[in-house]
């Protein structure tokens, strides 16, 4: 293996949950309010996943009193507590930049009702209907 | 003046502080260096192996031992990444073999202030950069080939429109015309060759040192392409301490 690969897998967190383009999930995110840290919940749509190894970053947008607001969160970043998994999506692309051009009902993504198979990234997936239990 | 130490570079990435702090880093892989030869000044000063050089008398007489003479200077020749003997010349193998090493594929000099520590044929690894905050590091830049006047001196682009014509990247005026001094002016910053040039990045922070496999991680870039030689020495600049002024308290 690349040793600069193997390198950055050292640095990485063991396992990030199994989440992909159109779930809707809760970012568990570590704040610092003065001296105190504390967790705050982040739930959007994740319409973006870039990058690979320790550089993957996830964007989340979720509306905010009619705004919309997007979010990067660096997965591997000590302060992303956990990712959970709330609802899968069902979209045909990877990329879901177009949501923000929509209002409304229009920013609706079709829930996956068990047509794609989970996790996504690993073997041995059945179909679930609910969302499964991430790990952290 | 310090000793440094010789690297290749491997890579950008980055890593994650406690705090959750995204750094950038390169990695380089520093040493292990073979310390080739060691120059000083006068030759009193020589280590017991090194007093004698040798020297080619010819056919007749062959190689003759005779005392050798000093350097005039204080240094420590090191050598870093090995070569097989098959693409080495006989001067490199020559070299090395004196102490007692492969020939290298890159060999450097340090200058020193006073006689170095180190022995020929001692290895210098990564553990020198232990307690060192931050490195200068030398490298030869990524070639551009023939560039513009835009990419290799900086200069501005001329207007996209308001009646500019075919001019938008070019250089410009040269010079002056009909004046005593006419004539384009001596070093004039002109479209050229760009790149693979020696190139210092001074005070990188060492972030991390992993001595079991001779790395060391470096905040930001350096030099060149991935797999360059790089030559790594605790930085020239110094720590800049601002005394506060009486009275004030100062916040830790």
């Amino acid at each position: 293996m690349n040793l600069l690969r193997q390198l950055e897998l050292e640095h990485m967190k063991s396992a990030i949950p199994d989440f992909g383009i159109g779930d809707t999930v809760d970012v568990h995110y570590m704040i610092k309010e003065g001296d105190k840290e504390r967790i705050q919940v982040f739930s959007g749509t994740v319409i973006a996943i870039q990058g690979s190894g320790i550089r993957r970053v996830a964007t989340v947008r979720r509306l905010v009193a009619g705004e919309g607001v997007e979010r990067i969160f660096p997965l591997h970043s000590p302060r992303v507590a956990t990712v959970e998994v709330k609802e899968r999506g069902l979209v045909r692309r990877a990329k879901l930049y177009y949501l923000r051009d929509r209002e409304g009902k229009g920013t609706r993504v079709k829930p996956n009702m068990g047509k794609l198979r989970f996790p996504r990234s690993g073997k041995g997936s059945g179909i679930q209907k609910t969302a499964p239990k991430t790990e952290s | 003046m310090s000793l440094g130490i010789l690297g290749k570079k491997l890579g950008m990435t980055q890593i994650f502080k406690e705090d959750g702090t995204c750094v950038p880093v390169t990695i380089v892989q520093a040493g292990p260096c073979k310390v080739l030869q060691v120059k000083m000044a006068t030759a009193a000063e020589f280590a017991e192996g090194d007093k004698t050089a040798s020297v080619n008398r010819g056919k007749k007489s062959g190689r003759v031992a005779r005392p050798r003479r000093a350097d005039g200077y204080y240094a420590v020749q090191l050598g870093f990444d090995n070569k097989p003997a098959r693409v080495s010349s006989k001067a490199e193998l020559g070299h090395a073999k004196k102490a007692g090493a492969d020939a290298t594929r890159l060999v450097r000099e340090f200058r020193l202030a006073a006689a170095p520590t180190v022995k020929t044929g001692e290895e210098v690894t990564v553990k020198l950069l232990e307690g060192v905050k931050c490195v200068d590091v030398v490298g030869i830049t990524k070639g551009r080939g023939w560039t513009g006047t835009i990419k290799r001196h900086n200069f501005s682009q001329q207007p996209m429109s308001h009646g500019n014509s075919l001019n938008h990247r070019t250089g410009g005026g040269l010079g002056r015309q009909h004046s005593i001094s006419s004539g384009v002016p001596k070093g004039k910053r002109m479209a050229g060759h760009y790149g693979v040039e020696r190139v210092t990045v001074q005070n990188l922070e060492v972030v991390k040192i992993d001595a079991e496999r001779n790395l060391v991680y470096l905040h930001g870039a350096v030099p060149g392409h991935n797999r360059g030689y790089l030559v790594l020495q605790k930085t020239k600049k110094v720590a800049r301490v601002i005394a506060a002024p009486p009275g004030v308290k100062v916040k830790k």
